[in-house]
């Protein structure tokens, strides 16, 4: 079941909280007067605990690694916080983190952030956070006079230097892959070209930008006599990233399009984030302290009271209330649903509370017009390519050359994908017309989001309707192929709403995508009725009914083999080795291992994320956040180490169930970036389509089509660099590793000069291959 | 892995994003073009390879 609270679905009390702030040093370094902490209204910080002392670091880790069991999230989010959070030195970081992996990681995926002014950024420090595989955020406001007009010293000293110094730091090869981007906190006295500029120069994966926090009753400054000046000094900016073709991605205004989802800041998504504070006390969003004393706490601690309790606080519920917990102005706003009043803090006005729109009101409306409006239609943005109008085209695919893609990127890929089945979804209603199963998803689609998501993203979803909507069935297909009725159920009992349905057979089985598959008693019939009960189901009716549980603890029923979950680090994945369309892989698929069996992969697997986290941590987190489920491959003793990807089923590889994680680290590794560069191919074309080139590779006898070269070489970089990193470790166990990181290394580089020499990539492909061949010199092979 | 596939417009990143914040009843119509598109690239015989990308030739030496 999708949540164990024992609410019903995602709505009544259930309140999943999966961002925590946790402000593990309460002083800080610099003496910012912009700051909230400490020079605003909030004064709290003054009775706290210098540094959160190590059983409260604990006791918060409990706490939310308890809510993502109950709640089965499938990441949390931690930002550590301060004050200055790298005022913990190294080994106090290092603490810090191995506690928060140890007890959460077990029970979900654990995205690690720290938000930091950069001024003790040291080798050292970027070491413990590369290594704890933590991203960090920068605060830092542009050019020296942007920065030090508040961020300064307390004896009045420039940081600009000091910040500048730690951005290279992390701008390095070693540390890029922790690099998450730029805070600036706008202040309209400043130049906004070299603003963005100071900003762009230091080539952040991501930039937001942040209105200085002000309520009502101390509203922001308001120099010169426009009545917009942060819409104006804003969209000056908007007008240049535009211009430059989005050069890199600034949060902020990508928020503000339509669909842009929104941040914390904009929007109406729930906001559900916690903060707990050095001594333990659970708060609210930090920015209430802006608005009065006291204002983020809401009495409880970690010692005492569990998330869900904190979540419960009516400070809380109303900002995960949607439009309904807006004021009468916002409700009635045409933008409110990109601007959803702006960020609760800037609606304090003593008296009506928070029941007001956002002090910055005008300056908002005004900023998504602007946002909306430019580009106007058919504007021609600078010298840039066609594909920049929708997105930084070239950055998603620089990154994605490197190996070392930014969590956003990869998130994209993801939601391509999850994009790409739903369309395809729709495509199979016009097919079908109006069907019971149809309207119970679409349904839940609005009701229950996550449980619909959760079934779509199974990656044997798309092969099931491409193959029901491909040319071989277009004359109607057999009603026992409807994929709709499965997945309508699975999605009602992951969100544990009562539903009824005729679900198909097949082979006297019916199939429930990544629960199981339960084998009928009785043979006959096309389809059989299944009722959605609290944490099970029901089959047929009757003398021949059976209900099944659900629940893990109990008795295995007649007839149920689930889907099993095997713990990696962080993280489950499904053996998938029932689902019916997981035969897509160009060879036999292993029939279901028995328990032994599936334990055993099961800990290769485990092990082998270890690996891969050893090895090569940017492929690791490229794993972490798409791999879901691995098909076990019939073995064959004259091959035992094969792998594959299919690109229609995105999320899952399939292998040979070897026993030593060694190498199903470089199988998983080799076969992902198959899967990460498939997904690619959905949306760009990199070679140029319809050439007869055949291109003569190092690795095979036979000439190879363009697009095979590519698939080649980019999985080639990432297993040279898997053994160029145990080269580089001199284990005893790899004394052959620098002779497989040079035989690798020569056929990436000699695969990728054959692809760019062959004039069958198109400009985008080119540039694709371009950079990946210069990240190849830059994995430092010798010699090869 | 052995094709290169003839290929139609490609879906657009914006479209995609966009589209999956369209509850899923109102897809076919507020994105018609985006469905009409991954029909055309996604499915067999129009464009790529529903098939496999088996390597047992790349890492044979592993
Ligand atoms: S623009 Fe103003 S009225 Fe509209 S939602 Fe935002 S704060 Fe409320």
């Amino acid at each position: 079941m999708a949540c164990r609270c024992g609410s019903p679905g995602s709505g009544g009390s259930c309140r999943r909280i999966s961002q925590f702030v946790l402000k593990v040093h309460s002083r800080c370094d610099l003496s910012c007067d912009h700051c909230y902490v400490y020079q605003h209204a909030d004064q709290t910080w003054r009775g706290r605990p210098v540094r959160m002392p190590p059983a409260t670091v604990r006791a918060a880790a409990k706490r939310i690694a308890e809510h993502a069991r109950e709640h089965d999230l499938p990441v949390v989010h931690v930002v550590l916080h301060g004050g200055e959070p790298l005022l913990l030195g190294a080994a106090g970081l290092r603490e810090v983190l191995a506690d928060l992996r140890a007890v959460i990681a077990p029970w979900t995926r654990l995205d690690l952030r720290i938000q930091t002014n950069g001024v003790l950024l040291d080798e050292e420090l970027c070491g413990v956070l590369v290594d704890h595989d933590v991203r960090v955020g920068v605060s830092f406001d542009g050019d020296r006079a942007a920065n030090d007009r508040h961020r300064v010293f307390a004896h009045g000293g420039s940081s600009h230097d000091h910040v500048r110094r730690a951005l290279a730091l992390l701008r390095q090869p070693a540390h890029r892959a922790s690099y998450a981007g730029i805070l600036c906190t706008v202040d309209v006295r400043n130049d906004p070209d070299r603003v963005y500029e100071a900003l762009l120069a230091e080539h952040p994966p991501r930039v937001d930008l942040l209105l200085p926090h002000a309520t009502w009753d101390r509203p922001p400054d308001r120099p010169g006599d426009t009545a917009t000046p942060y819409a104006d000094w804003l969209g000056r900016i908007h007008r240049r990233w535009v211009d430059d073709g989005r050069p890199v991605s600034i949060r902020l205004f990508e928020a503000l399009r339509p669909g842009g989802g929104g941040t914390e800041a904009f929007g109406l998504a729930p906001a559900d984030v916690l903060v707990v504070e050095a001594d333990g006390t659970w708060e609210q969003v930090d920015s209430l302290k802006t608005a009065y004393h006291g204002a983020a706490g809401t009495g409880f601690d970690v010692f005492g009271q569990s998330v869900d309790e904190a979540a419960r606080h009516p400070g809380v519920t109303v900002r995960q209330a949607g439009v309904a917990g807006l004021s009468a102005t916002c409700r009635a706003c045409p933008v409110v649903d990109r601007c959803g009043g702006g960020l609760y803090a800037h609606r304090w006005r003593t008296g009506s509370g928070f029941d007001n729109p956002s002090v910055y009101c005008a300056d908002l409306r005004r900023l998504i017009d602007t946002v909306a409006a430019y580009p106007p239609p058919g504007h021609a943005a600078g010298s840039a390519p066609p594909e920049r109008d929708d997105w930084p085209v070239d950055e998603l695919l620089d990154e994605l050359a490197t190996g070392h893609e930014s969590e956003r990127t990869l998130d994209l890929l993801a939601a391509t994908q999850l994009s790409i089945t739903r369309a395809l979804l729709a495509a199979w209603r016009e097919k079908t017309g109006p069907t019971a199963a149809w309207e119970l998803l679409a349904h839940l689609d609005g009701a229950a989001p996550d449980a619909v998501r959760a079934v779509l993203t199974h990656s044997f979803v798309r092969p099931w309707l491409v193959r029901r909507l491909g040319p071989s069935t277009r004359s109607g297909p057999p009603r026992a192929a409807d994929p709709l009725p499965a997945l309508a159920v699975v999605a009602a009992l992951r969100a544990g709403v009562p539903a009824a349905l005729s679900v198909p057979v097949r082979a006297g089985t019916i199939m429930l995508p990544t629960l199981g598959s339960l084998a009928l008693p009785y043979a006959g019939g096309e389809s059989v009725d299944v009722t959605v009960l609290p944490g099970g189901f029901r089959v047929g009716d009757g003398p021949a009914e059976q209900v099944v549980s659900l629940d893990p603890a109990g008795p295995p029923p007649a007839g149920w083999r689930p889907t099993r979950r095997v713990p990696v680090p962080g993280r489950h994945l499904l053996i998938e080795d029932g689902d019916p369309h997981r035969d897509c892989y160009g060879q036999p698929v292993a029939s279901r291992l028995d328990d032994g069996a599936a334990r055993a992969l099961g800990r290769t697997l485990a092990d082998a994320w270890g690996v891969v986290h050893r090895d090569v941590p940017a492929h690791a987190a490229a794993l972490d956040a798409g791999l879901r489920a691995v098909v076990p491959l019939t073995p064959d003793p004259t091959r035992p180490l094969r792998s594959a990807t299919a690109r229609d089923a995105f999320g899952a590889v399939a292998v040979t169930p070897t026993a030593d994680p060694e190498a199903m680290a470089v199988l998983l590794v080799h076969e992902w970036q198959h899967a990460k560069l498939g997904a690619v191919l959905d949306l760009y074309d990199l070679v140029e389509p319809n050439s007869a080139t055949r291109i003569r590779v190092p690795w095979r006898p036979d000439l190879r089509p363009p697009e095979g070269v590519l698939q080649g070489v980019y999985a080639h970089l990432a297993v040279t660099q898997v053994w160029r990193s145990r080269a580089d470790a001199d284990r005893p166990e790899h004394q052959d590793a620098p002779a497989h990181a040079a035989r690798y290394l020569s056929w990436t580089r000699d695969g990728a000069d054959a692809l760019l020499a062959s004039r069958t990539l198109t400009p985008a492909g080119d540039r694709f291959v371009g950079r990946l061949r210069h990240a190849l010199e830059e994995t430092r092979v010798g010699p090869g | 892995m052995d094709h290169a596939p003839t290929r139609s417009s490609r879906p657009a990143l914006d479209d995609l994003r966009r589209s999956l914040h369209t509850p899923l009843e109102r897809i076919a119509v507020e994105h018609a073009d985006l469905v009409a598109t991954v029909r055309q690239r996604v499915l067999a015989g129009e464009s790529m390879p529903s098939g496999a990308v088996p390597v047992a030739a790349f890492n044979s030496s592993i």
